[in-house]
C-alpha cells in the first residue's frame, strides 16, 4: 500500500478509474473556469515533481509555495510530496519579517511563488543563503537572480514521474505557527498523517465520490492542506476552488451554480454574511447542498441559529490545530449539535481535561485540553526546535495550549488559551511578532499588544504602545504602525486597535505583563501585581 | 494632483508595493493582499489622507476603485 500523499491523491486515483474526473474547478477571480481531471492533476504534479528533480532538490529539502489561490499551488504541493521533499505553504499576505523567520528557519531551498509577491523575497534574499530555486509562475528566466520561468521549466518536464517507496514516516507538509514567545515554530507532519485526514474527511465531512465540495481555506494554513488537497483528492473526491475573495452574493451564486453539496468555511466567513442582506441567502436556491462545517475559532450559537433560519442548515464546528493535522474533536450530522460545543472526539481520539500538574479533572471543570499522542496526523517535531516539541507532552498527552471542559454527556466546550497567543480570524497570532513588529517603528518606545474579544474576529489584537518622549500621537503615525505591521508581519497581525500609553507594565525580570494590559483594556481587577516593576 | 493619482498611491502605500496601477475598473480580486483586514488599512488611511470620513452605507457600496473615486470626490466636493 502507498504512503505518499502526492501520489496517492493523484496516481492512485487514476489507478482507480478516476483519470477523467473533475479533481477540480477553477474558478478565477473573475469567474472563469478550467476543469481539471485526477489526469491533469497526476501530470502536472509530475512535471512539476520532475521540474524541481532537474533543480537537484530531493528527499528532505525543504521548498515552499507562496501563491494566492491558485492551479500552480496544488501541482506544486503534490509534486513536492511527490519527491519526498518537504512541501511549507505560505500565507500570500505575509510580510517580509513573517517570511523570513519561516525561510530562515526552515533552510528552505526552493520557493515557487508569482512575480507580484517575488518583490517581498527579493527585499530579504540576501539574507537567506540557502534559497538557491525561485520559480515564478507569471515570470521568465532570470540566471543572474536565480529566477526559474515555470512556464519554461514545465514545459520541459516529463509528465511520467515514478515516485519511489515512501516510508509513512517520511516528513512531508510543514507549517508555522505562532507561541506566545518567540518567534514562530514549524510545525512538521508526515506522510502517515493521511491516516487521520482521510478517515476524518470521509466520516466527518462525509465526504464520497458523488459530492461537489468547497474548502474555502487558504493553503497557507491547515485546514487548505488538510482539508483542501489531501482529505478530498485522497477519496477521489470533486473540489472547487475559488481565486476570489469574500463576496456574500458571489459565494451563494457559486454554492447554487456549482452544485456544491459539502462546504467547510470559517466562523469568520460566517459571522460576516450574518451582517448581509438577508435575502442574498433567502433567495438562494440550494437544493444540493448536505452540509456546512466549519473551523479556526469557537462558532457561535446565534451563527447556528441564522444558519437554521435562512440556509435551513446546522453549521458542524469542527476543532484541531496545525499540531494536530486533522480533525480531533468534531460536530456532525446524526447527532445532537449543543450550541457552542466543539463536540465529541472522532474515533480513536482521546482527548482528556487536565489540571497544571496532569491531574485528570471532573467533568464541569475547566482545564488543559490535551490529547493522547499517537493519532497519525500528529505533528513530528517543531523544525530546529524539539525543546519546544517535548515540552508540549507530558505522561503521553499533548498539551494543546486550548483549555475547555467536558460536560457529563462526553460533549467538550472550549474555555479560552492557557497562554497569550491571540486567536484572530481563527489564525493564532503571536504577541510577540507582533510587538517585535512594532519596536522596528521608529517612533515606539515600548509595546504589549493583548488579544480582545470581538464580535467578529472571534479576538481582535490591541496594541498598547508607548512613544519616545520626542515624539506625539496623531493619525498619520497610527497609520504607519498599522501599515507596518501589516506589510512586514502579514494582515492578519494589525493591530485593530492602538492604545498610546506613558508606560507598559512589565514584571521585575522584564518581561510585559500582558495580564494587567488586558485586565486594563476590559476594565477588570488586573488581580496580583505583587512582581510588577513601576 | 488628480484623486486618481493620489489613490494609487495610497494603494502603493498600504500593498507595499511601487508597481501596482489603479484603474475605474479594479477590484480587490486585482490586488494582491487585499483582503477584509488590510481593506481596514486602506479605507482608514485614504480617510486620514483625504480628510474625509465614509460612512457605512458607502463602504457597503463600494465595489471598485471607481466607486471609492466617486465617494472621495463628492465627499471633497461638499455634497
Amino acid at each position: 500500500m502507498p504512503h505518499n500523499i502526492g501520489k496517492i491523491c493523484t496516481s492512485v486515483q487514476c489507478a482507480r478509474g478516476l483519470s477523467a474526473k473533475t479533481a477540480f474547478r477553477w474558478i478565477s477571480a473573475h469567474a472563469e473556469r478550467t476543469d481539471y481531471t485526477f489526469g491533469d492533476l497526476d501530470r502536472e504534479s509530475n512535471r512539476f515533481a520532475n521540474a524541481i528533480t532537474s533543480l537537484g532538490v530531493g528527499e528532505g529539502d525543504i521548498f515552499f509555495t507562496f501563491l494566492p489561490k491558485m492551479p500552480e499551488q496544488f501541482f506544486a504541493f503534490l509534486g513536492i510530496l511527490k519527491v519526498q521533499a518537504v512541501c511549507g505553504t505560505l500565507f500570500s499576505n505575509f510580510g517580509e519579517d513573517a517570511l523570513l523567520d519561516r525561510l530562515g528557519d526552515s533552510g528552505a531551498v526552493g520557493i515557487i511563488t508569482r512575480k507580484s509577491l517575488y518583490k517581498k523575497i527579493a527585499r530579504i534574499r540576501n539574507q537567506l543563503p540557502a534559497l538557491k530555486h525561485i520559480i515564478l509562475v507569471d515570470g521568465d528566466d532570470d540566471q543572474a537572480s536565480g529566477v526559474i520561468s515555470y512556464q519554461r521549466i514545465m514545459a520541459e518536464a516529463s509528465t511520467v514521474f515514478e515516485v519511489q517507496p515512501t516510508s509513512p514516516d517520511t516528513p512531508s507538509v510543514l507549517h508555522y505557527t505562532s507561541g506566545s514567545t518567540g518567534k514562530p515554530k514549524g510545525v512538521l507532519h508526515r506522510h502517515a498523517s493521511l491516516g487521520s485526514q482521510q478517515p476524518t474527511a470521509q466520516h466527518i465531512l462525509g465526504l464520497s465520490e458523488d459530492d461537489i465540495y468547497w474548502c474555502t481555506a487558504d493553503q497557507g494554513w491547515v485546514t487548505g492542506t488538510s482539508y483542501g488537497i489531501i482529505g478530498p483528492w485522497s477519496l477521489g473526491v470533486t473540489q472547487i476552488h475559488y481565486g476570489g475573495g469574500y463576496d456574500a452574493q458571489e459565494w451563494m451564486n457559486l454554492l447554487a451554480q456549482e452544485k456544491v453539496t459539502v462546504w467547510y468555511s470559517a466562523p469568520t466567513a460566517l459571522r460576516m454574511l450574518m451582517r448581509e442582506d438577508e435575502t442574498i441567502f433567502t433567495s438562494a436556491n440550494l437544493p444540493d447542498l448536505k452540509a456546512i462545517y466549519s473551523v479556526g475559532e469557537p462558532l457561535n450559537p446565534e451563527v447556528i441559529a441564522w444558519s437554521r433560519r435562512v440556509l435551513h442548515h446546522d453549521i458542524f464546528d469542527t476543532w484541531f490545530q496545525t499540531e494536530t493535522g486533522a480533525i480531533m474533536i468534531t460536530n456532525q450530522p446524526g447527532r445532537e449539535v449543543r450550541l457552542g460545543s466543539m463536540g465529541k472526539p472522532f474515533d480513536g481520539i482521546e482527548p482528556a481535561i487536565l489540571a497544571d500538574d496532569g491531574t485528570p479533572l471532573p467533568d464541569g471543570e475547566q482545564g488543559n485540553l490535551c490529547v493522547k499522542a499517537g493519532w497519525p496526523s500528529m505533528f513530528v517535531t517543531y523544525l530546529n526546535n524539539e525543546s519546544a516539541y517535548n515540552s508540549k507532552f507530558k505522561n503521553g498527552c499533548y498539551y494543546t495550549g486550548d483549555t475547555a471542559r467536558k460536560d457529563s454527556d462526553g460533549y467538550y466546550w472550549f474555555m479560552g488559551r492557557s497562554d497569550d497567543v491571540i486567536n484572530t480570524a481563527g489564525h493564532l497570532i503571536s504577541p510577540f511578532e507582533v510587538e517585535s513588529a512594532l519596536l522596528e517603528v521608529e517612533e515606539i518606545a515600548e509595546s504589549g499588544v493583548i488579544g480582545a474579544p470581538d464580535d467578529l474576529l472571534f479576538e481582535k489584537v490591541v496594541a498598547f504602545v508607548q512613544l519616545h518622549g520626542r515624539y506625539q500621537p496623531n493619525k498619520d503615525l497610527e497609520i504607519k504602525i498599522r501599515l507596518h505591521v501589516s506589510n512586514r508581519a502579514s494582515s492578519i497581525a494589525t493591530p485593530q486597535e492602538i492604545i498610546f500609553c506613558d508606560s507598559i507594565p512589565k514584571n521585575k525580570s522584564g518581561k510585559i505583563m500582558r495580564r494587567v494590559l488586558k485586565a486594563r483594556y476590559l476594565g477588570e481587577d488586573p488581580g496580583d501585581t505583587s512582581t510588577l516593576e513601576i | 494632483m488628480a484623486t486618481e493619482e493620489t489613490l494609487n498611491q495610497i494603494f502603493q502605500m498600504v500593498f507595499d508595493d511601487d508597481c501596482i496601477q489603479i484603474y475605474p475598473a479594479t477590484t480587490a480580486n486585482d490586488v494582491d493582499g487585499w483582503d477584509s483586514l488590510s481593506h481596514v488599512n486602506l479605507i482608514t488611511t485614504i480617510e486620514a489622507k483625504f480628510s474625509i470620513r465614509f460612512t457605512q452605507k458607502e463602504l457597503l457600496k463600494q465595489k471598485n476603485v471607481g466607486d471609492l473615486i466617486a465617494d472621495i470626490d463628492r465627499k471633497l466636493a461638499g455634497n
